[in-house]
């Protein structure tokens, strides 16, 4: 899967996984890992429940 | 050294394109230029000013230091502290920062001619919008991420904080009432686009159902859908305006279509956000994003030709041209054009939010001054797809009804009168060829926006027959759907605010999740912007011109409290002979607003001032008339009323400014003196041990591999 010409596809998808928080889940598993090895993790559902509920409840600002 | 002297005459090319394309736009002896000139003047000069000038604000002036460690680093929680990669974290934050502003600001602005617009937008946003943006985030960071409110008040003093919330909470209800009444002065008597906007309510309960319990998290999915639907509302949209019947069914007016965004503002703010607010929010991001990307490929392929002069004989005039907000070119072209060159809202995103999710300290740059300049240029590529329009059809579009008369006879008379040419024929062909019965006074912007844009993707779609009123409609769904998006975000972050604020007087308002604070809290703002919607829907005079001053400076003073406060963190870090950096930018912040506020309280103009205007209508309900523009003694009463709440208004505002930069000056002289003791204060220093790959603009493709190898 070394194919040079394929990367930039690559790129974009991975960066429309960051951007989305598609990847938000995958990223809390190796930190949760590390940090907390004794306590199970959430699961996919819980973990994106809390995390929207987080995001609007402390809501920044957009522009116009 | 040949690497280096490569590297200068790189720079000396990009320099001298620069020059070139400045030359011909502005001194070229033809009718019409292309666009092309206009793309590239403003990306060889944001190129330059990211290469030169945010360098030396980041080096010289901030002295940002990548050894310290940032709050996201020190404070990591996974949550909302959490080093994220700078080029993702430049989506987000561009995309918090970029909403209608930018699309509708520069099209008003085009009236004077293309050439004041692209000037403000360029130099202001070099200059000033972009220095503002990053200087902020910077020293927000180093607060770990202290919001604007509470650095005005720890810097300044109480009397900067309370000015700056005041600004905050007016510039929320101006802001979401200007923006709502832009919608609505697109969706007054279009089925086509009442239906597909009203479809995007079912859509997004839809996601929001499918994302909470069918398949948690999976956003990707989940908005390509939504994506793939909307599309179809628009291409529905299209039969429902072909058949009588159901054309008369989704016709709706002003007033309705204003009641109808109000109860959803309400509700919006009230349910839990999976419902509605989430799921809309991916759809207008990915809308977004898609829609300028394609706008940008557009322009560059079509390379359209701008029809609109550089500067019209309304540049010239003392009362402006007949497009609101009415008023002379200085001060009215750089209030009116805020998001795009200076934004004082960006502070509230650049504080706050994303500095709590910076890598390293020097990509402040990158993420404060390249987003910023990013949509700068998404403002020029609006201006262009308003000066691409024929100056005929683009004033009969804009003009209120008053000057109009209403109908395509009407219209090109008064279009003639005021120097342009243009036919009946052509403003009844262009509402036919994109799906409308009129497009006479469609003000506000976002239709004048939408026939521009139509013209351009019709331009990359020509083998397939133009698809021009497809073309509209979806560029009337992507301004919709994201000034929506601000619409319910908004009225919760107001919600939020007045919460807190309620919560000094009566502790159980500050919790979120109490059911009658919610209600309460919500019910207020929406009332609120609500008041200033309907007030201006139903204006005699069109509200725009009513309300988009006030909008204004309302942005504005907000600029000036975010420059006064990085001034003076300026002058604590020892910095002061760099103080030019966001002195200069105050200054003439502080002069626009206030001079424009000037007019708007004490000119005699009664298109102007508000207070002439009162009692213009005044002196006519006294004679028993009708003031120019009302059709009834009712509406002269109406005129009266709200020329004196606006003329309030102005007054308010004017006094925040001044009170602002007078606090902070003796602030400022203060410390200047040495007589106080410069307290900072900044979270204290950490060594950071974060190591992260690269320099601020490789490839995307050089970090991929990294970031898989986790």
């Amino acid at each position: 899967m070394n194919n040079r010409a394929l990367q930039p596809i690559r790129s974009a998808w991975w960066y429309l996984k960051e951007i989305s928080g598609e990847n938000a889940y995958d990223r809390y598993l190796t930190v949760h890992a590390a940090t907390h090895p004794d306590r199970p993790p959430l699961g996919r559902g819980e973990f994106y429940r809390q995390r929207q509920d987080e995001k609007y409840n402390n809501p920044g600002s957009r522009c116009p | 050294m040949g690497n280096r002297l490569g590297r200068y005459t790189v720079w000396i090319g990009v320099a001298l394109v620069g020059a070139l394309c400045w030359g011909v736009l502005a001194l070229g002896r033809g009718e019409t230029v292309n666009a092309a000139w206009l793309l590239f003047a403003a990306l060889a000069s944001y190129a330059i000013a990211y290469r030169f000038y945010a360098r030396f604000i980041q080096r010289k002036v901030l002295d940002t230091d990548d050894n310290r460690a940032t709050p996201a680093e020190r404070l990591n929680n996974g949550q909302d502290f959490e080093p994220m990669d700078r080029r993702i974290l430049f989506g987000h934050h561009f995309a918090a920062i970029a909403g209608a502003g930018p699309l509708v600001g520069p099209v008003l602005a085009a009236q004077m001619g293309f050439l004041p617009g692209t000037l403000w937008i360029i130099v202001g946003v070099i200059l000033a919008g972009a220095v503002q943006d990053m200087t902020i985030l910077f020293f927000s960071m180093r607060r770990n991420g202290k919001t604007l409110g509470q650095m005005a008040r720890e810097e300044i003093g109480p009397v900067g904080g309370a000015a700056a919330l005041v600004a905050v909470l007016a510039i929320m209800v101006i802001l979401l009432a200007v923006l709502a009444l832009v919608v609505v002065n697109a969706l007054a008597d279009s089925p086509w686009g009442a239906f597909s906007i009203a479809m995007t309510l079912p859509i997004a309960l839809l996601m929001g159902f499918y994302l909470r319990f069918l398949r948690p998290g999976r956003i990707l999915e989940v908005s390509a859908i939504g994506v793939g639907l909307l599309l179809l509302a628009i291409i529905g949209g299209g039969w429902i305006s072909e058949s009588s019947s159901y054309a008369e069914a989704w016709t709706f007016g002003g007033v309705t279509i204003a009641i109808a965004l109000i109860v959803y503002g309400f509700v919006a703010s009230v349910l839990p956000v999976w419902v509605l607010l989430a799921p809309r929010d991916y759809l207008s991001t990915f809308m977004k994003i898609g829609t300028i990307a394609l706008l940008a490929i557009g322009i560059a392929i079509t390379l359209p030709v701008m029809q609109m002069p550089r500067l019209t004989e309304f540049a010239s005039s003392a009362t402006g041209g007949p497009v609101a907000p009415v008023g002379p070119l200085f001060p009215f072209v750089f209030i009116t054009i805020a998001c795009g060159a200076l934004s004082g809202f960006h502070s509230l995103i650049a504080s706050g939010t994303t500095p709590k999710l910076i890598q390293k300290e020097s990509q402040v740059r990158f993420i404060g001054y390249g987003a910023m300049l990013m949509e700068s240029f998404v403002a020029v590529m609006a201006l262009i797809a308003a000066a691409v329009l024929d100056p005929g059809l683009y004033f009969a579009m804009n003009a209120p009804g008053a000057v109009t008369g209403g109908t395509a006879e009407s219209a090109a008379t008064a279009v003639t009168g005021l120097g342009f040419s243009v036919s009946a024929d052509t403003l009844t062909n262009t509402a036919a060829s994109v799906g409308e019965s009129s497009i006479i006074s469609r003000t506000g912007g976002a239709p004048t926006l939408a026939v521009g844009m139509s013209q351009i993707f019709a331009g990359l779609t020509a083998f397939l027959g133009g698809l021009q009123a497809f073309w509209y409609h979806f560029a009337i769904m992507f301004e919709a759907l994201f000034i929506l998006t601000t619409v319910d975000a908004g009225t919760r972050v107001g919600r939020f605010m007045l919460q807190d604020l309620l919560g000094n007087v009566y502790e159980p308002f500050r919790n979120a999740s109490w059911l009658p604070g919610n209600l309460i809290a919500s019910a207020l703002i929406v009332a609120a912007w609500g008041y200033f919607l309907i007030v201006g829907v139903t204006d005699p005079l069109g509200g725009i011109n009513q309300l988009f001053p006030l909008f204004g400076i309302a942005n504005q003073l907000l600029a000036a409290v975010a420059l006064t406060v990085a001034t003076t963190i300026l002058i604590k870090m020892g910095k002061l002979r760099y103080i030019w950096v966001t002195l200069v930018p105050l200054a003439w912040d502080a002069v626009v607003t206030l001079t424009a506020s000037w007019y708007k309280i004490f000119s005699s103009e009664p298109t102007i001032g508000f207070f002439a205007q009162r009692s213009a209508a005044q002196s006519a309900l006294a004679n028993g008339e009708n003031y120019t523009g009302a059709s009834s003694l009712a509406q002269t009463q109406q005129i009266i009323t709200n020329a004196t709440v606006d003329g309030i208004l102005s007054i308010v505002f004017a006094l925040a400014i001044i009170i602002v930069i007078a606090d902070a000056a003796r602030v400022w002289f203060g410390l200047i003196r040495g007589g106080k003791e410069p307290d900072m204060q900044e979270a204290p220093y950490e060594e950071s041990k974060l190591d992260v790959d690269g320099g601020i603009l490789e490839p995307v493709g050089a970090g991929v591999s990294s970031n898989r190898n986790e």
